[in-house]
């Protein structure tokens, strides 16, 4: 016991050494990587754009004024008015905090669902693993967005239904994911040595396995960005996602398909603004990828 | 008697990201016909890396950066890709260390063996399935024609280990090099392998070079023997001098280490292999030698004949007969 | 393990995924809103109509008897009739299949036919150029949102170019920029698969054997570095036709291509539910059985797995 005790602490700080070594090393490999540093703070500037327009927009985004409907970018109106002479710039800062915000918080809740699943499936084996990995395979066994627009569907049109749609869309394969990587540790020395020293299985969990898999999370979380804001616009521009007049980028689209030919900056500028905010977090994700232990690497993938 | 290859000054560099690793630096030694030379060195001493240069095996980031390897009169080193070609595996091959690995998983092992004498001699591997199970049965494979057709999962390590070999022989080289054949294998298997080597080597007439951590296996099969430490050579002549009065202190380690261990852990000799990115000024292994001074510290040792082979140790004087 | 228990086991699985998906989307179908009688009575139906309705269907029974009429119902291959159009769901499934399969047949292999060069090359060569320039492209093909690029298309080559036709189907040239657009989406994934494998094949150790047999560059990618290869690409392109299979929903919207995909947004916007239900159903079918099918393709590649399946 005693001894036990020893070597477990021991391994603890041996283990806090080397993960401070690792941050470090992490933030360095970061910093070197220029399309990772650029994709970070083009990030930071879409999300203070999207927090902006809770205090100011150049115009109202909903005020609709058909006298002035299509006009091409100008001084007045950087981005151009749409279909219903609103303007485009005022209706993307607006229009941030749906698809920003529905993408982060159904990827948050994504994850949060997959880390407890996968942990648990993880961590216990046996038949909990076996019923917990069933159920994530038959989610799996649904194209991502066939998953989506079922749930939408069912459910019915709005914020709440996509970011629940999205959400379940997600989580399996972060179970899979953190469910792999708890297996990689679960056999550690300092597993074993809190096992000995009768730490219960709730606190061996959350202290010690839960933080081993927050890298892998993080990663696959900042690839799972750039993919749900694609799945949340598309769904909005099929009609399904947030609805009109709300200027989701995705609707937005779908409300300008039909002037697309006499207007085609109304379709062409939120689709830019989805590209680079996807873009960017998939830039993120591989600098973060780069940083991270080669052995885990093998486990995350793109979208 | 006649030299087969020659080489003069070698150095092999690995370009890192950090910096350039002298895996093999400044190396020179001959090979006659029909011998047994074997070299002998811990992990990173580059003698594996001096095997993959004669056979013409450096990849990226590794680079040939200097000297010369004179096979049979011939500078390999000016060779094209395509001359080349037409050397490795017909005049020189290699038998690698890890038979689970050197083997391809997705074809039969009569298909690669044949492979081999298809590469020297055209047309496609199905021409050659007998000539495979031929030499199949020339490395003692029992039950070679049922065995051609397994895929290299089905077969045991020293059955991998006697087609890889097989897959050398197939052209019937001069040159044979060895290259940790045994390492990998059970203690039981790693004889009869060893044995087999040498009678192939007699039959076939070739020449061998034999890389190995296990200097007192070197003593039983070698004609001559190299010990490498950190890319140079530092001692160099018969088994019969090695074996009798091994000079080098890390020789002398090497033996030692390996008398209790078969790992060849080096016990006696604490510490480890300097980095080769930026060694130690003077002898190279001197942060471990028990004898060493300030000399060895300032100055590199050259190779110098001292009582029958070369050694590169301050501790002993040209022509001297010890220390 | 025998190939006969290999299958059976794998079949299982595969039956055991089916069942789970089955009672997913039965489940999401009840908690529609709107009650599916109502829906099917219309709107002056009496309330006597409707009872007679729900109890024709079956609706006033335990929900766990009614998912086993459910599923005794889709092992028959009846999966239900279509509001719309008052015909068998499996009907309308059908009758769109074709230009779905085409769809994904055609993406398929330009993508692959694409992807596989690019992938093999950007591996070979990792410094050139012109590999940096294809991680560019297969990492802006994961960011793309696919309807926008459609559309972009469309106005490049229909509106302004007047090259193609923008939607519908009918001849070959209704094809092409719905299955390059595809195709597109598809690469990235593939090309980026494609790369790591043939990186992590060219650096194993049985490419030194073949090299020092002297055997010629182009033997040793094709037999060495290529076959051992092939496993992933396999996986990841059984995975993208089983997902097509189940019609590109977002592409043959825009396209108007009369497939699966479209046919699901239809019945969603017609709350033709039988439909929806019937089309998602269908979906998931075709994936897990293409799916299943990729299992029994690793073995033609590898032979360590096909001793585990065959032998």
């Amino acid at each position: 016991m005693e001894l036990a005790n020893t070597r477990y602490n021991n391994v603890l700080s041996q283990i806090k050494q080397e993960k401070t070594k690792r941050r470090r090393e992490l933030l360095e490999t970061l910093r070197k990587n220029k399309w990772a540093l650029a994709s970070l703070y083009i990030i930071i500037a879409l999300c203070a754009m999207s927090l902006v327009s809770f205090i100011y927009t150049p115009y109202n985004p909903f005020q609709f004024n058909l006298a002035i409907a299509r006009q091409p970018p100008s001084l007045s109106h950087p981005l151009g008015t749409d279909e219903l002479g609103r303007d485009i710039l005022s209706r993307i800062m607006y229009g941030g905090r749906y698809t920003l915000g529905i993408s982060f918080i159904s990827v948050t809740l994504g994850a949060l669902i997959g880390v407890a699943l996968g942990i648990l499936a993880g961590y216990n084996g046996g038949k909990v693993d076996t019923v917990i990995m069933r159920i994530v395979d038959i989610m799996l066994a649904f194209p991502t967005i066939l998953l989506a627009i079922a749930l939408v569907a069912a459910v019915g049109q709005g914020v709440k239904s996509l970011i629940l749609a999205i959400s379940i869309t997600t989580f399996p394969v972060y179970a899979r994911l953190v469910r792999g990587t708890v297996l990689q540790i679960v056999n550690e020395d300092y597993i074993t040595a809190a096992k000995l020293i009768g730490l219960s299985s709730y606190k061996i969990m959350v202290k010690h396995v839960l933080p081993n898999t927050m890298s892998v999370v993080i990663v696959q979380m900042s690839y799972y960005m750039g993919l749900s804001i694609l799945l949340a616009s598309a769904l909005g521009f099929l009609g399904l996602g947030v609805p009109p007049p709300k200027p989701e980028w995705g609707t937005m689209i779908g409300g300008g398909r039909i002037y697309f030919f006499s207007a085609p900056h109304i379709v062409v500028i939120p689709g830019i603004f989805i590209f680079i905010t996807s873009l960017a977090f998939n830039l993120l994700g591989d600098g973060l990828r780069e940083a991270l232990d080669p052995k885990l690497r093998g486990l995350l993938r793109r979208g | 008697m006649s030299i087969v290859l020659d080489v003069r000054n070698l150095k092999v560099y690995y370009e890192l990201g950090n910096g350039v690793v002298k895996a093999v630096d400044n190396v020179s030694f001959q090979l006659y016909k029909g011998e047994v030379l074997g070299i002998a060195g811990e992990s990173g001493s580059g003698k594996s890396t001096l095997g993959q240069a004669i056979a013409g095996l450096i990849r990226p980031p590794g680079r040939i950066v200097g000297g010369q390897i004179l096979f049979k009169g011939k500078n390999l080193l000016e060779l094209s890709e395509s001359e080349w070609r037409k050397i490795r595996g017909k005049e020189i091959s290699v038998i690698f260390q890890d038979p689970n690995s050197y083997l391809n998983p997705v074809y039969t092992v009569g298909f690669q063996v044949a492979e081999a004498v298809e590469a020297h001699n055209g047309g496609s591997p199905k021409h050659y399935i007998h000539k495979a199970i031929e030499l199949l049965k020339m490395v003692r494979i029992a039950d070679a024609p049922r065995r051609a057709v397994n895929y290299p999962f089905q077969l045991s390590g020293g059955m991998k280990q006697r087609v890889l070999t097989s897959i050398a022989i197939a052209n019937k080289p001069e040159l044979i090099i060895a290259d940790e054949p045994t390492s990998a294998l059970d203690v039981t298997v790693q004889a009869e392998v060893v044995e087999l080597l040498l009678e192939l080597k007699k039959e076939l007439g070739s020449s061998m070079i034999f890389i190995t951590h296990d200097l007192p296996l070197l003593l039983e099969i070698a004609d001559r023997i190299m010990v490498m430490y950190a890319g140079k050579i530092v001692e160099l002549g018969s088994s019969h001098h090695i074996r009798n009065n091994p000079l080098h202190p890390y020789t002398r380690g090497l033996l030692e280490s390996v008398r209790y261990e078969r790992k060849a852990k080096l016990k006696s000799i604490p510490g480890s292999i300097p980095s080769l990115i930026s060694p130690p000024p003077g002898c190279r292994f001197a942060p471990r030698c028990p004898f060493a001074y300030e000399k060895c510290r300032k100055i590199e040792p050259p190779l110098k004949q001292v009582d029958g082979r070369l050694v590169a140790c301050h501790l002993f004087n040209e022509g001297g007969n010890d220390g | 393990m025998s190939l006969g228990k290999f299958i059976a086991k794998r079949a299982f699985q595969a039956f055991v995924t089916l069942i789970g998906a089955l009672l997913v989307v039965f489940l999401i179908m009840r908690i529609l809103p709107g009650d599916p009688a109502r829906l099917i009575a219309g709107p002056e139906a009496s309330w006597e109509d409707i009872e007679n309705i729900r109890k024709m269907l079956g609706l006033d029974k335990p929900l766990y008897i009614q998912f086993i009429e459910y599923v005794k119902c889709v092992f028959k291959g009846d999966f239900g009739k279509s509001i719309k159009y008052g015909t068998p769901v499996i009907n309308e499934i059908l009758a769109r299949l074709p230009y779905t399969v085409l769809l994904a047949v055609a993406a398929e292999a330009i993508a692959v036919a694409l992807a596989l060069p690019l992938g093999v090359y950007s591996a070979l060569k990792p410094n050139s150029t012109l590999s940096r320039f294809i991680s560019a492209i297969s990492l802006f093909g994961a960011s793309l949102p696919i309807f926008w690029l459609a559309l972009i298309f469309i106005y490049i080559f229909s509106a302004k170019l007047k090259w193609l036709p923008s939607f519908g189907a009918g001849s070959w040239k209704h094809l092409i920029l719905p299955s390059f657009t595809l195709a597109l989406l598809l690469m990235g994934n593939l090309t980026r698969i494609t790369r790591s494998s043939v990186m992590e094949a060219a650096s194993m150790n049985h490419v030194t054997t073949a090299v020092a047999k002297g055997l010629d560059n182009g033997k040793v990618l094709r037999r060495h570095v290529l076959r051992v290869s092939m496993i992933p690409i396999v996986t990841i392109m059984g995975l993208q036709i089983g997902s097509l299979l189940g019609g590109a929903v977002i592409t043959e919207t825009v396209f108007a291509w009369p497939g699966i995909g479209s046919l699901l947004i239809d019945s969603i916007f017609y709350r033709d539910y039988p439909l929806a239900q019937g089309i998602i159903l269908f979906i998931v079918l075709a994936f897990v059985i293409v799916n299943l099918a990729v299992d029994f393709i690793y073995g033609l590649i590898d032979p360590r797995v096909r001793s585990r399946t065959w032998s």
